[in-house]
């Protein structure tokens, strides 16, 4: 390429320091109006996003098996070195656990001719999408993990997404073969609870810490660290009785659950397909009932 | 025959001229990446940033403006934040950088790194106001000063990753 003469950096400097100036003043003024976008129109938003972690999604498939395969070695040598203490503990978990087997066996039957009984409604039917943790941001600001399992695997938004321990988050994106699961501790993310064998009804609120806050709990209910923190199945998102965590602390920050999930070892997670139509339908109603009536008007 | 090697040579020019970028992309796919470690999710690197500052340093050529936009807008979509405060931050870091360029052309790498550390904060204090006022709620940004001391220390390792690919490339 030809060198510039002297003279044609001294036209083009001060023009190019003002197209540079002019360009950033350009894409600030950009991001700024995609973040009242966001706020705003919030439909678009999410079908870009849905879009485009769904273009990623397999790359991160395909990167996080050998970091999932590592991380497996890991904690098998972590185990090998505990191996008798553990197999002791494990001994006692199952004694102990047998005698709850027989205790659920007697509530199962009970329950069951009490609902007879009752002619009670029975819960709708569930069903389990299994799927892998391929995508984890991270960061300050968000608590939410991608899946690799969307539409075409039966996802919908709403479901809820559990472990083996309990209740992780709800599925809030879904794309054709990806979802984003929002965590239970997200800054966005509340969950109507059961606490407590009082069956005190309260919002459970994620702050982006590890334990997320108990609100709006009645006067009357009496909470304590120790108790167990279950899905009251308002609203008809979650299914009731999902096991969440227990509260962790009661005091000046509030009252605190701890959940029962365990963030560093997410590496499945199960989908919970509860047939039942929630308010998270609510915005898609609206909008048919809107189509309708305009197609109404048209005619 | 000279032809073709005139073709083979634009393709290299051109695969060199983008590769900071696509690296920075890589980065910005590699940070998401579930690392099953406890605790650490909430405060991993922000690798987008350490590219984007490293390439308006050495190469600011090859980091121009808009691939900053999208490198930020890439990163905001893919972390399922708020879309822009991200971006804002990044801008911020290459507007600093560009600001004061001068300074940079003689620096030594321990002065540069330096410099990261306030641009850095710079560029995560906007970040994190511009959320806050995204979501109108108060965010806790303890995990971001984390964030920001784990992206301080994964520098030089990056960095040196970088000089070595792109004394690898000048060969």
């Amino acid at each position: 390429m030809n060198k510039p003469t002297g003279s044609e950096i001294r036209v083009a400097s001060p023009l190019k320091a003002w197209a540079s100036r002019f360009a950033l003043l350009l894409l600030v003024g950009a991001a700024f109006g995609l973040m009242l976008i966001g706020r705003t129109n919030t439909f678009i938003v999410e079908e870009t996003r849905t879009a485009v972690t769904d273009m990623v999604t397999p790359i991160l498939d395909v990167v996080s098996q050998p970091v999932d395969t590592f991380s497996g070695v890991l904690d098998q040598a972590e185990a090998f070195t505990r191996l008798s203490a553990e197999n002791q503990s494990l001994k006692e978990q199952n004694a102990r656990l047998l005698q709850w087997q027989a205790v659920a066996h007697r509530l199962e039957a009970e329950n069951a001719a009490l609902r007879n009984l009752n002619n009670m409604v029975p819960d709708p039917a569930m069903r389990y999408i299994t799927t892998r943790v391929v995508g984890d941001p991270g960061g300050a600001f968000v608590r939410t993990v991608l899946i690799n399992a969307g539409e075409r695997n039966g996802v919908e938004k709403g479901q809820a997404a559990i472990t083996g321990e309990g209740l992780a988050g709800r599925v809030a994106e879904v794309g054709q073969r990806s979802a984003r699961i929002l965590l239970l501790t997200d800054i966005n993310s509340r969950v109507p609870v059961i606490v407590g064998s009082a069956r005190d009804r309260a919002v459970m609120a994620g702050d982006n810490s590890n334990a997320p806050e108990l609100l709006y709990l009645g006067p009357t209910a009496k909470v304590k660290v120790g108790d167990r923190v279950t899905t009251s199945g308002h609203g008809g998102v979650f299914p009731p009785g999902l096991p969440i965590g227990v509260v962790s602390a009661v005091g000046e920050k509030g009252i605190r659950v701890k959940p029962f999930v365990d963030w560093a070892h997410m590496e499945v997670l199960r989908i919970v397909d509860y047939e039942m139509t929630g308010i998270l339908d609510f915005e898609a109603q609206v909008g048919a009932a809107r189509a309708a009536a305009a197609a109404g008007n048209e005619q | 025959m000279r032809q073709e090697e005139g073709l083979w040579h634009r393709l290299d020019l051109v695969a060199r001229s983008i590769s900071p970028f696509f690296v920075t992309m890589l980065l910005v796919l590699l940070s998401l990446v579930p690392l099953r470690i406890a605790d650490l999710s909430p405060i991993v690197p922000a690798l987008a940033l350490i590219g984007v500052f490293f390439w308006s340093v050495h190469r600011p050529d090859l980091m121009p403006i808009w691939a900053v936009f999208l490198i930020g807008l890439v990163q905001d979509i893919l972390t399922g934040s708020v879309i822009g405060p991200g971006i804002v931050g990044l801008l911020v870091a290459h507007a600093l950088v560009v600001w004061q360029h001068r300074f940079f052309l003689a620096a030594s790498f321990a002065v540069i790194w330096c410099a990261f550390m306030l641009v850095a904060a710079a560029a995560l204090a906007v970040t994190w106001l511009l959320n806050c006022i995204a979501i109108l709620t108060y965010v806790e940004p303890s995990p971001l000063f984390f964030q920001y001391l784990v992206t301080l220390a994964f520098y030089p390792c990056l960095a040196w990753a970088f000089l070595r690919g792109q004394r690898l490339f000048q060969r």
